[in-house]
């Protein structure tokens, strides 16, 4: 194991014990349980001494066993508690002095867990023992004796809340996608379109690069960045492979397919994780917004990067032949499950497209696919099991760890450390998209923006706190700015891929991922200032 | 990412040479080896090869000096580093008998007669270094430029769709 490794997993362990050693004022104690996992995930996260769907596992698995009602910690540890006494009188009680509190009440436990106040009059103390006359009390009862016990002020969520991220609406949106994505590349739809694309652009090096990051895009905004490029990549390869070798058109048109790919996973909820993942949150806030909506507000900006990529690729790399020719294969299939696909496929996307009209939610619909490919046997078994599992539970860690915060008070503690009303909305905003941006580079996109949510809702939850704080703007911004992170080769995995084509050099990347990204980025700001603000609640 | 060598064995220089230019497009990606006995493949194979990579496919004469070119393809099926490389015949003559144990013991792809064409000969070593890349690679982007790129789209297209992390 790598010295990075070894780090990552002490820092992991220090952090999770850390709140266990010291009492943060104003944080409840499963919140600080809850730190402790936040603190656990993001080291392991960051350094990665597992693979990152392993840490969201083991998130989940650490919230059921110390979060949940039926984990051990709950289920075992009980406030310690004692029967009053009938005293003399009657409807006077001997309890212990420590159970009365300062405002002259006592908890008491009730059978289904949890507890509630009586009120007492306190009469005398004795000793270790008080005497008080309460209409409430009885001796069946059992008062806390020592209310402020760490269990005591927090009902535990049931485990199955937990369990539950992996059925969030928003990963069934996800599942949506996959299983559409899946299908339309068995049935060569993703060729077919590629190739209606192209072929009216003809022969000319310069349209053909506008048309590749196009064509690339529009397709990455229903499949995931990765696979339209390992798919995109089928196709320019070969195309590339009459052109001189030093041509630096080899350059662009490689570079064009995870450049699109990175900026067309934006534009829609299923494009990539770190969209699903910001809606995710939002939805939880009560700020979702709808599928069209999210396409509406990321369309200007995909198009715009889009354009300023084309520019910038032909001014880093101009080519230096004058014709390309294009041979691209691939027909629309008219067999009779192929139809089924366009008509399912069709359907899905305009409902998804009119939500405002219909009213019926996108998540609901993504449902459609789901069960009509396999219902009309236009994919089966093989493809529901090859579909992206890990990435599935990496995203359900990142929703129940959300969960987890906002359940047990961390949210709003996290809130309260800072003031964030000096700082100004805007440029709250402003920093946690460079932030994600920042992060991006080197981070698995979806954790960074599973990491950086949490922080934008808990501002979010203080919104009149810092004027001119858009809670969508804000999520919108980090989901969108971590798309944006693809300066280096480890930025994502369609940088990876177009690495590995032995094509391009690091610096031929590095160059044009710098200058698209920060460009992207810089739009991102602008929109966030401008346009998003518009949408939001 | 450890290079894919081709490893010609010929003993006359001149067709040796002519060998190894008429494979070379194919070295931007398969490192080209060359050797004049089956003594010095074998070095090659040991010294060179096998310490930094795979060998992918060899291009043999029989008819050489010393131990002949079917019995080195026989012990290089026999070691299980060297198995799987694609073994190529390319001779004037090699009788029944050597082609019947090329066949059998070495696991001989292809039988190519002198004098050969070279497109022919690109063809043989674009097909065997395709089907070697799909058995024994994942990673098949790198040879999207070099091998038959429909083959390698098809086996791409078969398995599950990557997903963003």
């Amino acid at each position: 194991m790598k010295t990075r490794q070894w780090i990552g997993i002490v820092l992991g362990l220090a952090g999770f014990a850390l709140p266990w050693l010291v009492q943060f004022p104003g944080l409840s104690f499963p919140g600080h349980v809850t730190l402790g996992i936040f603190l656990l995930a993001a080291a392991f996260w960051l350094l990665e001494p597992v693979p990152i769907y392993t840490t969201s596992l083991l998130v989940i698995f650490l919230e059921v066993l110390l979060l949940s009602a039926e984990g051990p910690l709950f289920l075992y540890a009980k406030p310690p508690a004692a029967t009053p006494r009938a005293a003399a009188a009657s409807g006077e009680f001997l309890v212990p002095a420590s159970a009365v509190r300062a405002d002259d009440t006592v908890l008491v436990a009730k059978p289904s867990g949890g507890a509630e106040k009586v009120k007492v009059e306190r009469l005398e103390i004795a000793g270790a023992l008080a005497r008080v006359r309460a209409a409430g009390l009885s001796t069946n009862h059992a008062v806390l004796t020592r209310p402020d016990h760490w269990t005591v002020g927090y009902t535990p969520t049931a485990y199955r809340n937990f369990f539950a991220a992996l059925a969030d609406p928003i990963i069934i949106l996800f599942l949506g996608g996959c299983l559409l994505a899946d299908a339309s590349v068995k049935y060569g739809l993703d060729r077919a379109l590629t190739r209606l694309f192209l072929r009216p652009l003809g022969s000319n090096p310069r349209l053909i690069v506008l048309g590749l990051l196009v064509a690339t895009g529009v397709l990455s905004a229903f499949m995931s960045n990765t696979a339209t490029t390992a798919m995109m990549m089928t196709v320019v390869l070969p195309l590339i492979a009459s052109l001189d070798a030093d041509d630096p058109l080899r350059v662009a048109v490689v570079l064009a397919i995870p450049v699109g790919a990175n900026i067309g996973g934006i534009a829609t909820p299923i494009g990539t994780p770190p969209n699903a993942i910001a809606l995710a949150a939002l939805t939880k806030a009560g700020a979702g917004v709808p599928f069209v909506t999210w396409v509406i507000m990321a369309l200007p900006l995909v198009a715009a990067t889009l354009l300023i990529s084309w520019v910038v690729l032909l001014k880093l790399f101009p080519p230096r032949t004058r014709e390309l020719r294009l041979e691209l294969s691939g027909r629309f299939d008219r067999s009779a499950r192929a139809l089924g696909l366009y008509a399912v496929f069709g359907l899905t996307a305009l409902l998804w497209f009119t939500e405002n009209q219909h009213g019926i939610s996108s998540n609901i619909v993504a449902f459609l696919p789901v069960v009509a490919l396999p219902l009309f046997g236009i994919v089966g078994k093989k493809e529901i099991h090859a579909l992206p599992w890990d990435v599935f539970w990496l995203m359900a860690g990142g929703i129940s760890l959300g969960t987890a915060i906002k359940t047990t008070g961390l949210a709003e503690w996290m809130v309260a450390q800072v003031n964030w009303g000096a700082l100004g909305g805007y440029t709250i905003m402003a920093g946690l998209a460079l932030l994600s941006f920042a992060l991006a580079n080197f981070l698995s996109h979806t954790v960074t923006v599973t990491l950086l949510a949490p922080i934008a809702v808990s501002v979010g939850a203080a919104a009149g706190r810092a004027a001119g704080f858009d809670l969508t703007t804000a999520l919108v911004a980090v989901a969108v700015a971590s798309s944006y992170g693809m300066t280096l080769p480890i930025s994502t995995p369609p940088n990876a891929i177009a690495m590995g084509t032995g094509v391009l050099q690091t610096r031929h990347l590095v160059r044009a991922g710098s200058l698209i990204g920060l460009a992207g980025l810089a739009a991102v700001l602008l929109l966030a200032k401008f346009y998003w603000p518009l949408f939001g609640r | 990412m450890s290079p894919i060598y081709i490893l010609c064995v010929e003993d006359e220089p001149e067709v040796l040479a002519a060998v190894v230019r008429d494979l070379a497009p194919f070295e931007v990606r398969f490192p080209i080896e060359s050797a004049a006995t089956a003594a010095e493949a074998r070095r090659v194979v040991h010294e060179v090869i096998l310490p930094r990579g795979k060998l992918g496919v060899v291009v043999c004469d029989h008819l050489l000096p010393g131990e002949d070119g079917v019995s080195f393809l026989v012990a290089l099926q026999r070691d299980p580093r060297t198995a799987p490389a694609r073994k190529i015949l390319l001779t004037a003559q090699a009788g029944l008998a050597a082609t019947v144990q090329a066949l059998n013991q070495a696991q001989l792809k292809h039988y190519l007669a002198k004098p050969w064409d070279p497109e022919e000969l690109r063809a043989v070593v674009r097909r065997q270094l395709t089907d070697f890349v799909l058995e024994q690679e994942t990673d098949l982007y790198p040879y999207l430029t070099v091998l038959e790129a429909d083959r390698l789209t098809e086996k791409i297209r078969q398995q599950p769709l990557p997903a963003d992390r």
